[in-house]
């Protein structure tokens, strides 16, 4: 093993990504779009549902109010005006065929008598009936249809506690023990960070590998006194720095515009990242292995990416992925990653909380950089 | 081993699953030779090559290089590869593909600038320093290939077809540098399917199909085929393998 060697392995990859323009767009590029495109759709609340109510409520005459009081209108005046954009109907029916034509998702009904209901079961607690909202939806479109529903329980909440009707019970979940005002985005950027890493690094190594095979450098470096090893440490050290810049772009677009949260410390995260780097590499030098031409690479992507897309928690947690299909996400070490990063970040813990992941993350690397050595041993054909 | 001989190789063969690439290669080089291994392809030329430079293990047979059995890493530094594909980095000036080999091989920085002068003078590209290898003509590509394996100024060069797509002048030069090259007693071995081009060579081996099917110099190849050229022997010793 001749350090000098490798460096200079590692000096060729800089010095042609000098004159390659492209690939450096894909490595610096790509993170930053993904990161707006995919952390923008997946945060964003549905918003602006096209609703229409059909509100039978007569009101309640109080005896002391000169008008009749509405808990219905109450509750329509404390509808999330961002969700919910309202039209009203005369009928069921007439609400049912605006669905029905598209021009709405639902329509909620109060029915005849909901406030007097209210009233009736509020001052004789033991009358049998209360009343009910009714909710109808289209339900093809599951989160819009959720969304709808939620809105109307809130609203519902809020105009009960506007009447002075607390509920005995509150559930109160704003004293976070880690990462108490995160949103998502706080969430997502330790998972696009390591996703992108992982996900350019194995892509990239495994063109640049096939194209050190197909085009004779690779025969032409082997018969020079370079060894395996001496080329993979190269490879490492050149996509560990690349990861770690990777890294730095995602950390400052993170924090200068979506405000992310940054509580542990943030050289831990690229220390995690750099050997999420190493791991991939050597992966994608395994894989070039089994790849005879650029295309038959190709082929290999979607096996890279749509586990660690679906698998890693990036973009839901793994405790929500099938406990049968957790296994997999185990067997993936961008999972792991994904978790240390986010432990660092939004938890703040140091090895002694990662440990686990760092242990994974190494046993990796080990792995994968000894298969890809032994992949790259003259003279094995 | 006798040390007179840069390479010697006993019953040197290559199966790859059941085709046989190389069949018993029975090969004896002398230092400071120019050695021309000819055949046309699938004839195992390459093979050949390759085992002797490390890049394939032989399936059976033995082959040494200065009295060294091969694979020996200890011989690397002594010997310089032109694959036959390109095998630069397109994306890199001349200067830095040279400059990588020069490292590789543990050059100083003000030994691999020497070389480096002295090859681009030769491969007459001395303008074309600074520009990536993408933008050379396909010639060019092959000329700075062929500086490339010599920079570190092996004692052997394999060399696997170097005058593919080169101009006739320039092949000419080549013929010429490759001859002072063996009056620094340097060896070369390199395989080519230009019949003509192997009149120059000390000594050639004919290959088909794997096997060697005649060795000398060019001389006694035409004599013993009683044939003018070697492209006529060629052909009649194929004609006698078809027979026999």
């Amino acid at each position: 093993m001749n350090i000098r060697r490798a460096f200079s392995v590692t000096k060729r990859i800089f010095r042609g990504l000098r004159n390659d323009r492209r690939t450096i767009a894909m490595m610096f590029i790509a993170p930053i779009i993904a990161m707006f495109v995919f952390g923008l759709a997946f945060s964003g609340d549905v918003k602006n549902v096209n609703v229409v109510v059909v509100n039978q409520d007569e009101g309640y005459q109080i005896p002391s109010s000169p008008d009749p009081i509405s808990i219905s209108n109450k509750i329509i005046s404390n509808f999330d005006t961002s969700v919910l954009k309202v039209d009203y109907v005369d009928t069921e029916s007439q609400g049912v065929k605006r669905v029905q034509e598209g021009g709405a998702y639902g329509l909620i009904i109060f029915p005849a008598h909901f406030s007097s209901n209210i009233y009736a079961k509020l001052q004789n607690p033991s009358l049998p009936l209360g009343t009910t909202i009714q909710v109808r939806l289209d339900k093809s479109n599951v989160n819009v249809a959720s969304a709808v529903s939620k809105a109307v329980g809130d609203a519902l909440l809020k105009a009960m506690s506007q009447a002075g009707l607390q509920a005995p019970v509150t559930v109160d979940a704003s004293n976070a023990i880690y990462a108490k005002d995160a949103k998502f985005m706080d969430f997502f950027v330790p998972g696009i960070m390591a996703f992108v890493v992982f996900l350019l690094t194995t892509l990239l190594t495994l063109i640049s590998f096939v194209g050190e095979r197909t085009s004779g450098n690779l025969e032409r470096l082997q018969a020079t006194p370079l060894r395996a090893s001496e080329i993979v440490i190269g490879y490492a050290i050149a996509f560990s720095i690349i990861g770690m810049l990777q890294t730095a772009v995602l950390l400052t677009i993170g924090v200068l515009v979506f405000n992310i949260m940054i509580v542990g410390n943030i050289f831990m995260a690229f220390l995690v990242i750099a050997l999420l780097a190493i791991v991939s590499l050597s992966l994608g030098i395994l894989l070039s292995s089994l790849a005879k031409r650029e295309a038959q690479a190709i082929q290999f992507f979607p096996l890279i990416i749509l586990p660690t897309f679906l698998l890693a928690g990036i973009f839901w947690p793994v405790e929500a992925i099938p406990s049968w299909l957790r296994p997999l996400s185990y067997a993936i070490p961008p999972s792991y990653a994904v978790d240390a990063t986010r432990s660092v970040m939004l938890r703040g813990w140091g090895v002694g909380g990662i440990w686990v992941d760092l242990m994974a993350l190494f046993g990796f690397a080990v792995a994968f950089l000894s298969l890809a050595v032994w992949s790259l041993q003259r003279g094995r054909g | 081993m006798k040390q007179s001989y840069a390479i010697e190789t006993k019953n040197l063969t290559k199966r790859f699953g059941a085709f046989t690439a190389l069949d018993s290669l029975n090969l004896k080089i002398e230092s400071g030779a120019i050695h021309g291994l000819l055949g046309p392809n699938g004839a195992g030329k390459t093979t050949a090559i390759k085992i002797l430079c490390g890049l394939l293990k032989a399936s059976s047979g033995e082959a040494y290089i200065f009295g060294k059995k091969v694979p020996d890493r200890s011989i690397l530094p002594q010997i310089g590869y032109m694959p036959q594909e390109t095998a630069l980095y397109l994306e890199l000036s001349v200067h830095y593909n040279l400059a990588l080999y020069g490292e590789l091989y543990g050059m100083p920085r003000s030994k691999i600038a020497e070389r480096e002068k002295e090859l681009l003078k030769f491969i007459a590209l001395e303008k074309w320093r600074n520009e990536p290898v993408s933008s050379l003509s396909g010639g060019m590509k092959h000329r700075v290939s062929l500086a490339c394996s010599m920079i570190h100024e092996p004692k052997l060069l394999f060399l696997d077809e170097p005058t593919v797509g080169v101009d006739p002048e320039l092949r000419a030069s080549f013929w010429e540098y490759f001859n002072e090259l063996k009056q620094k007693g340097i060896t070369i071995v390199l395989t080519t399917h230009y019949m003509d081009e192997a009149q120059h060579c000390d000594r050639i081996g004919l290959l088909r199909l794997g096997k060697l099917i005649a060795e000398g110099t060019p001389g006694e190849i035409t004599r013993q085929t009683n044939t003018i050229s070697l492209e006529e022997a060629f052909l009649a010793l194929s004609r006698q393998e078809v027979e026999a």
